[in-house]
């Protein structure tokens, strides 16, 4: 399957391809969806990199085992997929807490290189340290929203409550990272009205 | 008034961030994209080395008897087969219960010249020719 013509097959037909034993299909998924699941997982998990890395495979791989039994219409394989990812992410969260709540990384937002640029990287580590500061299921709605942009049902699908419950968690949410934000406005650059 | 524009503000703030937050988005090493595809394809090997044990395993025999009923039915056929041979291999003692009769089941009932009309001429010439 050239590249071009792949651009406009939808997630669900590659699956089921790869399910009928199609392995263009599976790097092709590979390369749409992992730097998503890859970026949610990160964002969840506080920026550790290497555990992020293991929630991706994982959720990746139970994507390759689900592929045979795919039915197209029946979900959106990215809802699907951040679902697992969320609940991989929160048995890692729940094991972390319950081991040692020393280990958890803190967040970087007071660190020396985030307050020195006005560059955007500075802003992104910004709002990552402010995430990791969110309650788990604001951040996650958050993430999903307005990072990775689902839609709000999408969200509801992937999180299993109602797309009320979303819009209330997205707003908490908003609502606090604001809060933290607002007060770091001038060193990153954004003036101080 | 004031709040509404305070949350604009806001909004507009978080939207630069988020902007941020997308256009920094983490790389996939070269390292994870292999592993996954690893798994992709050892999960595509293991399919296909699953399905035609399956099949193998359910032989010709297994699929006739599932075609016809399942092995219960296939019972009823053998018991039906062991009647039949029993009923064929029996000796036919009471097949005057059949016949009612009609057919006598006494050798020394018949005549050899019944079934055989030229026998007895047959028997007379040869003698002649004894002689």
């Amino acid at each position: 399957m050239a590249f071009d013509q792949a651009r406009d097959v939808s997630d669900e037909a590659l699956l089921v391809a790869y399910g009928n034993g199609d392995r263009e299909a599976a790097r092709l998924l590979t390369a749409r969806l992992a730097p998503r699941v890859l970026g949610f997982a990160a964002r969840m998990l506080g920026g550790d990199r290497a555990e992020a890395e293991d929630v991706t495979q994982e959720a990746m791989l139970r994507l390759w085992r689900v592929a045979p039994e795919w039915r197209q219409g029946e979900a959106k394989v990215t809802t699907w997929l951040f679902r697992v990812a969320s609940n991989l992410c929160t048995d890692r969260l729940r094991k972390r807490r319950s081991v040692d709540i020393d280990s958890v990384a803190e967040p970087e937002d007071d660190a020396p290189g985030a307050v020195a640029g006005l560059i955007e990287a500075d802003r992104a580590r910004a709002l990552e340290g402010a995430l990791a500061q969110l309650p788990d299921r604001q951040r996650e709605a958050v993430v999903l929203r307005h990072l990775e942009g689902l839609t709000n049902p999408e969200i509801a699908e992937a999180m299993e409550i109602s797309v009320e419950a979303v819009e209330s968690l997205t707003a908490r949410g908003k609502r606090t990272l604001a809060g933290i934000l607002s007060g770091r406005r001038e060193e990153l650059g954004y003036g101080s009205d | 008034m004031a709040r509404i524009d305070e949350n604009g503000r806001d909004d507009a703030m978080l939207d630069e961030f988020f902007e941020a937050g997308r256009a920094d988005a983490p790389v996939p090493s070269s390292d994870l994209l292999a592993r996954i595809m690893a798994d992709a394809e050892g999960e595509a090997v293991a399919r296909e080395h699953v399905k035609p044990v399956s099949r193998s395993r359910r032989g010709l025999f297994a699929a006739l008897a599932a075609v016809i009923g399942g092995w219960p039915a296939l019972a009823g056929m053998a018991t039906a087969a062991a009647a039949g041979v029993w009923i064929g291999a029996a000796q036919p003692e009471a097949l005057t219960v059949l016949t009612g009769g009609v057919l006598s089941t006494s050798a020394s009932d018949f005549e050899l010249e019944e079934i055989y009309p030229g026998y007895s001429a047959y028997v007379t010439y040869q003698e002649a020719m004894s002689q």
